[in-house]
């Protein structure tokens, strides 16, 4: 399948130029002419219900144009991808403090404060709900009404084999319960957009969005427009990680358009709106059990998973669901059985964050199969080695590797390197008041939507009239450099320099639906259907050539940069001149592809499984500071399977970001709610790595050649996050003999934990 | 929008102070116009003193040094007088923020937001910094830890300005040690901090030592008995013991979103554990 | 209080009237449609909004519009000369330091300010010369390794100052 010579993938990203320069343009950087200012209203309350919104103050007040609430709005006023229940604006009941009761539009920003002040509300306190494992109990306030299940939001159960007579049979079973943090993405960029109501009549919304075309629909149905009234068109983003993944602004600026005349209106959360208002990761409380024979073999698994999903569905319950269907990593478990919980809380909304589900149930199991290896006096290694997933195996729901698996020789790799090997060297010269320890953790990563969602990609093509090549993306580059990557393919399969091409964003009047950027499927997904399109187009373009050139036979030409020639002699036609023989329309072609999926595995789970997957095997090399409870990270190693790499650099950039963010996951980030208030409302108060926070990494890619993908490649956008938090859990094992089952492993709960030890350390 | 005022002299300061006394006084801008929100900011009015000629500088005499109040912490951390004579401020300061904001940020700055936070201050009791404050009545100098009076407040008064910090050159140390705990390496806002000079022997044995802590005490946390406790001792397990029991019994901690009060008490006395063995040799 | 304020910006002479108090970076973005300083905090704790003020790197997201007046002011926009980048920003480009982009205007400020005063510096000293830009996606590995190759490049082409 893999086109010769591959040196159009490599060089460096074609988006830097713009980017080092300033010169390109977010979202938040468009002031677009005469425009307006639009913002919201904060409820600040995480559950009541509201009685009235007085608007007449802020409506009176100069520089206003427009307050508007619920009232105003025309359509289902209800957002949801599942299900359909949060409102753009608060009708009813608010049900956590960063949902929106109305909306300014103002012609300055000071102006919109001021008005923002003016607007008030009446509210009657509902009593609210925190705890995701309490939200279930009997006689609880229900956070949606007419939903069936209380707060149970969603359940997914999948049970294999015959557990509870495993454990019976097993030599060794060890449990606990581990948590994981709410986690922020605190992207560079907030949320932003801007939109206009253009002369046909079209609401054209611009914002930073990972998931265009799924907008699209979003804010039709919630606006009470003709789907075919919207377009939506998403440049560069300022970082997205998944929280850009679904509506933030777009309504809300698109909303206040819609009574703006014709006038551009703009939209800006600042931080403190950004992290009140947008959605985090969940945070998770994970029940683990796991048995093993005295030989390593795990026999049985049993989890209960439990997510707090916020108030509204989101993808909440499909990120739950992904939860599950790791829940057992990398490992064979013939019998299991794992339950996963997703419940409504009034806390703040939850949502996707790289990893999707995954790193939660990956921390609770990695660091169960670390305390098996304990009990069973194996190296932890050596344990996973030994129950490790290759192709023809069955993971934990059940579903058999077909693809290219390569976790085996991850884990050799790791257990091959000198920062494994010479470990207990390292940990020995420890110097005073530090302790050290060396920590593994594995995982995989599914590829691609479920299966019972298409995972569907559909690229263009196109030969300019002027000879050069143009791509429309699909899918939005939220940072990864998939646009460039999309250039690079497209340039390796014509045999065109990518930096005389040209990609445009993803604009709902110009491409095509493909997807949302997301679930590590931008560049496997959409990079397919480019080859495809491209393929198409090179047969175009390769005739036309042979007519220019007088040619009967396509197989004696070939393309070259801007021209099309006849092998083995120096004739050749410009592709100007190509492209002036060819009709307009067929200048541009599509290409379709589908990611591989298997009915067979609806019947396993919610939404079935997926097929393909990436895996990895991690290094922490931690030092502890007994006085203070400081981790530092010292080493860190990751070995990936995510098929062959296409752009070294490029893939190094996400592995190294993913543990710098697992990193922080770890050791520092935790979203802090109370009651529903946000208490780390800000970046001076919610903790990120700073650059002497992250060691210098080691990044080994086992390169398995991936046939279904894009020259070899998987996804390597999500698989390396989930390693970091066991990693490092396990590393702080290793080196003070007592687990932290609750991260982040801050210094405080350090020190608490080594007090409870005994010493005064 | 409220007025920014930019005044170049100590004149234009107190003239313009004098047509507005409720305004308010920043020089680098990295806590007051951090904590200003958006609508105090257009209330105002603001007299921003980063370029006033006489709170500029440091300058030395033959007894002591004068650091202008609006001299940068980046300024104060390049300035070869100050790596020579209180290497222990100049370690200090280079924990602050990060370098953007050390070359925004100033000491006068610092001391006047009496954080229990601020990372000169420990290290400016142990030197025995004094004030001076300037008004259109006089001026009047005193020490530092008589200034600061509680979190965020000073015994300026209205009209008056601190125009600088003195420090006497003669410290007699000959060993410092600092340390920061935050929540991260940089960035971050301490959680407890510990600065510790001292006067040893070639054997270790302390002739006199000063200890202070920011942020287990609503201001800074020195101790008499805690610095006697050291006096005639090396820095050995059995003084070290004492030590922490002083400072776990003297300090005053609050909980808050970084740390917790039981914390707090807890690292400051591990902080001086780090000591132990130190400053022989020297 | 509307005020005209005058300053250097990438070595041109400009006159703004604005209010006094106003942000310098908005002044910046939508006075002076220079785009290219970003905005990612507004309180001073993410670095994004770095800009050079008589050639140090300050936060231009808690400086006010009057203290713009007479400094010599370098956004992105000013760095490089000529149509070329700066060796920053080439080293930047070449050595993948660059993903989403949002943090890289003050990234690069940052930089050229620290290679000023640090011609020759460790890769720790790196690390904390740029601790105060937050990047969420690369990890900074790469910028640390843009920031010491252009170090090399700096003093290599003998324009270190």
């Amino acid at each position: 399948m893999r086109e010769d010579g591959r040196h159009f993938l490599q060089g460096p990203r074609l988006d830097a130029f713009s980017k080092v320069t300033g010169r390109e343009r977010y979202a938040a950087d468009e002031y677009p002419g005469e425009f307006l200012w639009a913002g919201a209203k904060r409820a600040f309350v995480p559950h009541a219900r509201l009685l009235a919104v007085h608007t007449d103050r802020a409506a009176a007040h100069p520089g206003v144009v427009r307050v508007l609430t619920s009232l105003d709005i025309a359509g289902s006023n209800r957002l949801g991808i599942v299900r359909n229940h949060q409102p753009v604006l608060v009708d009813e009941t608010i049900r956590h403090a960063g949902d929106a009761v109305a909306l300014v539009v103002a012609e300055s920003r000071e102006t919109l404060r001021e008005a923002l002040e003016l607007v008030t509300f009446d509210h009657e306190p509902l009593p609210g709900v925190f705890d995701p494992e309490q939200a279930l109990k009997e006689g609880v306030p229900r956070i949606h009404g007419d939903n069936e299940e209380g707060n149970l939001m969603r359940a997914v159960r999948v049970r294999r084999g015959d557990p509870d007579g495993a454990f019976r049979g097993c030599d060794v079973v060890v449990e606990g319960v581990f948590e994981t943090p709410r986690q922020e993405h605190a992207c560079l960029e907030t949320e932003a957009g801007w939109a206009r109501v253009d002369e046909a009549g079209v609401l054209v919304v611009v914002a930073s969005t990972q998931t265009p075309y799924r907008d699209r629909k979003e804010i039709a149905a919630a606006l009470g427009l003709d789907v075919n009234r919207v377009r939506v068109i998403a440049p560069y983003l300022g970082g997205a990680f998944g929280g850009k993944d679904g509506i933030t602004v777009q309504c809300l600026v698109g909303l206040a358009a819609l009574s703006a005349g014709g006038v551009s209106v703009k939209m800006w959360w600042d931080r403190r709106e950004s992290f009140l208002a947008s959605m985090k990761r969940l945070p998770a409380r994970m029940h683990y059990r796991l048995g093993a024979k005295k030989d390593g073999t795990f026999e049985a698994l049993s989890c209960r998973l439990y997510y707090d999903a916020g108030p509204y569905a989101g993808l909440a319950g499909e990120i739950m669901a992904m939860g599950v269907e790791h829940a057992g990593s990398a490992y064979r478990i013939p019998n299991v059985n794992i339950e996963g919980y997703c419940v409504y809380t009034n806390n703040a909304l939850g949502g996707p964050f790289r990893g999707f589900g995954v790193p939660q149930s990956t921390a609770g199991m990695e660091q169960v199969v670390d305390m098996a290896a304990e009990k069973l006096g194996m190296d932890p290694l050596e344990l996973r080695r030994v129950n490790a997933l290759g192709t023809g195996d069955r993971n934990c729901v059940g579903v058999e590797l077909k693809y290219s698996t390569g976790f085996s020789e991850c884990v050799d790799r790791l257990a091959d390197h000198p920062l494994w090997k010479e470990r207990e060297a390292w940990k020995a010269s420890a110097p005073p008041w530090k302790k050290r320890g060396c920590g593994v953790g594995c995982m995989a990563h599914a590829i691609g939507y479920p299966a019972l969602i298409p995972d569907e990609a559909n690229a263009r093509v196109e030969l300019t009239e002027s000879g050069t090549i143009r791509v429309y993306s699909g899918v939005s580059d939220m940072g990864q450099g998939n646009a460039g990557t999309y250039l690079r393919i497209a340039g390796e399969i014509l045999n065109q320099d990518p930096a005389t091409m040209e990609v445009i964003q993803p604009d709902t009047d110009h491409g095509l639906p493909s997807g949302t950027s997301s679930a590590s499927r931008t560049t496997y997904t959409f990079g397919n259907a480019v080859i495809r399109a491209a393929r198409s187009l090179k047969e175009v373009i390769l005739r036309s050539g042979a007519r220019c050139l007088e040619v009967e036979d396509i197989d004696s030409l070939e393309l070259v940069p801007g021209a099309v020639r006849i092998k083995g002699s120096g004739r050749k036609a410009a592709l100007r001149d190509v492209a002036a023989l060819i009709d307009a329309v067929d200048r541009s072609c599509k290409g379709y592809f589908r990611t591989p999926y298997d009915e067979s595995t609806l019947g396993i789970m919610y939404l079935g499984a997926h097929v393909l997957f990436s895996f990895g095997a991690h290094l922490a090399r931690i030092e502890v500071d007994t006085l203070t409870g400081r981790i530092d990270v010292v080493d860190y190693v990751a070995v990936t399977d995510a098929g062959r790499v296409l752009n070294r650099a490029q893939y190094d950039q996400q592995v190294q970001g993913s543990i710098a963010q697992g990193i922080g996951y770890a050791l520092m980030e935790d979203y802090v709610m109370k009651d529903g208030r946000h208490e780390t409302g800000d970046l001076a108060t919610y903790i990120i790595p700073t650059s002497l926070d992250v060691p210098d990494m080691v990044s080994i890619a086992v390169e398995t050649d991936e046939t279904t993908g894009p020259f070899g490649m998987k996804g390597i956008g999500e698989v390396v996050i989930s390693g970091c938090v066991p990693a490092i859990a396990n590393a702080f094992h290793d080196a003070c003999g007592v687990r932290i089952t609750r991260v982040p492993l801050t210094p405080e709960r350090v020190l608490s934990a080594l007090a409870g030890q005994g010493g005064k350390e | 929008m409220a007025d920014v005022h930019v005044p170049s002299s100590l004149d234009e300061v107190f003239r313009l102070l004098s047509d507005e006394p409720s305004a308010t006084l920043f020089a680098g801008g990295t806590d007051v116009m951090v904590r200003s929100s958006p609508d105090m900011r257009e209330r105002g009015p603001f007299l921003c003193l980063e370029r006033v000629e006489e709170l500029r500088g440091i300058h030395g005499s033959a007894t002591e040094v004068r650091i202008g109040a609006a001299t940068t912490l980046s300024e104060v951390i390049a300035s070869p007088v100050i790596a020579d004579l209180f290497p222990l401020l100049r370690e200090a300061l280079r924990h602050v923020g990060a370098p953007a904001v050390r070359n925004m940020g100033t000491l006068g700055g610092n001391i006047c937001t009496a954080s229990p936070a601020g990372d000169s201050l420990p290290p400016l009791y142990i030197l025995g910094a004094e004030v001076e404050l300037r008004s259109l009545k006089g001026r009047r100098r005193m020490p530092i830890d008589a200034f600061i009076t509680g979190p965020g407040r000073t015994q300026l008064e209205e009209g008056e300005v601190l125009c600088a910090v003195v420090i006497g050159k003669e410290q007699g140390f000959n060993f410092h040690h600092f340390e920061k705990v935050g929540q991260r390496k940089a960035m971050a806002i301490s959680v407890a901090s510990l600065a510790f000079g001292a006067e040893t022997r070639r054997d270790g044995t302390i002739v006199k030592a000063r200890c202070a802590f920011g942020s287990v005490a609503p201001t800074v946390f020195t101790s008499r008995l805690l610095n006697d406790t050291f006096a005639g001792n090396t820095l050995n397990t059995a003084v070290l013991d004492r030590a922490v029991a002083i400072i776990r019994e003297g300090v005053s901690p609050i909980s808050d979103i970084r740390a917790s009060m039981e914390y707090r008490r807890q690292v400051a006395g591990n902080l001086v554990m780090r000591l132990e063995g130190a400053g022989k040799d020297r | 209080m509307k005020r005209k304020i005058s300053f250097t910006l990438n070595g041109s002479p400009v006159v703004v009237e604005t209010d006094a108090a106003r942000r310098a970076v908005d002044v910046l973005r939508e006075d002076l449609g220079l785009t290219g300083t970003k905005e990612g905090c507004g309180s001073g704790e993410c670095g994004a909004c770095s800009i050079l003020v008589d050639d140090v790197v300050k936060l231009s997201c808690i400086m006010t519009a009057a203290q713009l007046e007479g400094r010599r002011i370098v956004t992105i926009e000013g760095v490089g000369q000529d149509g070329e980048l700066h060796p920053v920003q080439r080293s930047f480009v070449e050595r993948g330091a660059i993903q989403c982009g949002f943090c890289t205007p003050g990234m690069v400020i940052a930089a050229v300010g620290f290679l000023k005063e640090n011609p020759d510096p460790t890769r720790e000293e790196i690390r904390a010369g740029l601790s105060g830009n937050i990047c969420r996606c690369t990890g900074y590995e790469k910028i640390i390794d843009a920031v010491e190759d252009a170090a090399a490049k700096l003093r290599g082409g003998g324009s270190g100052g």
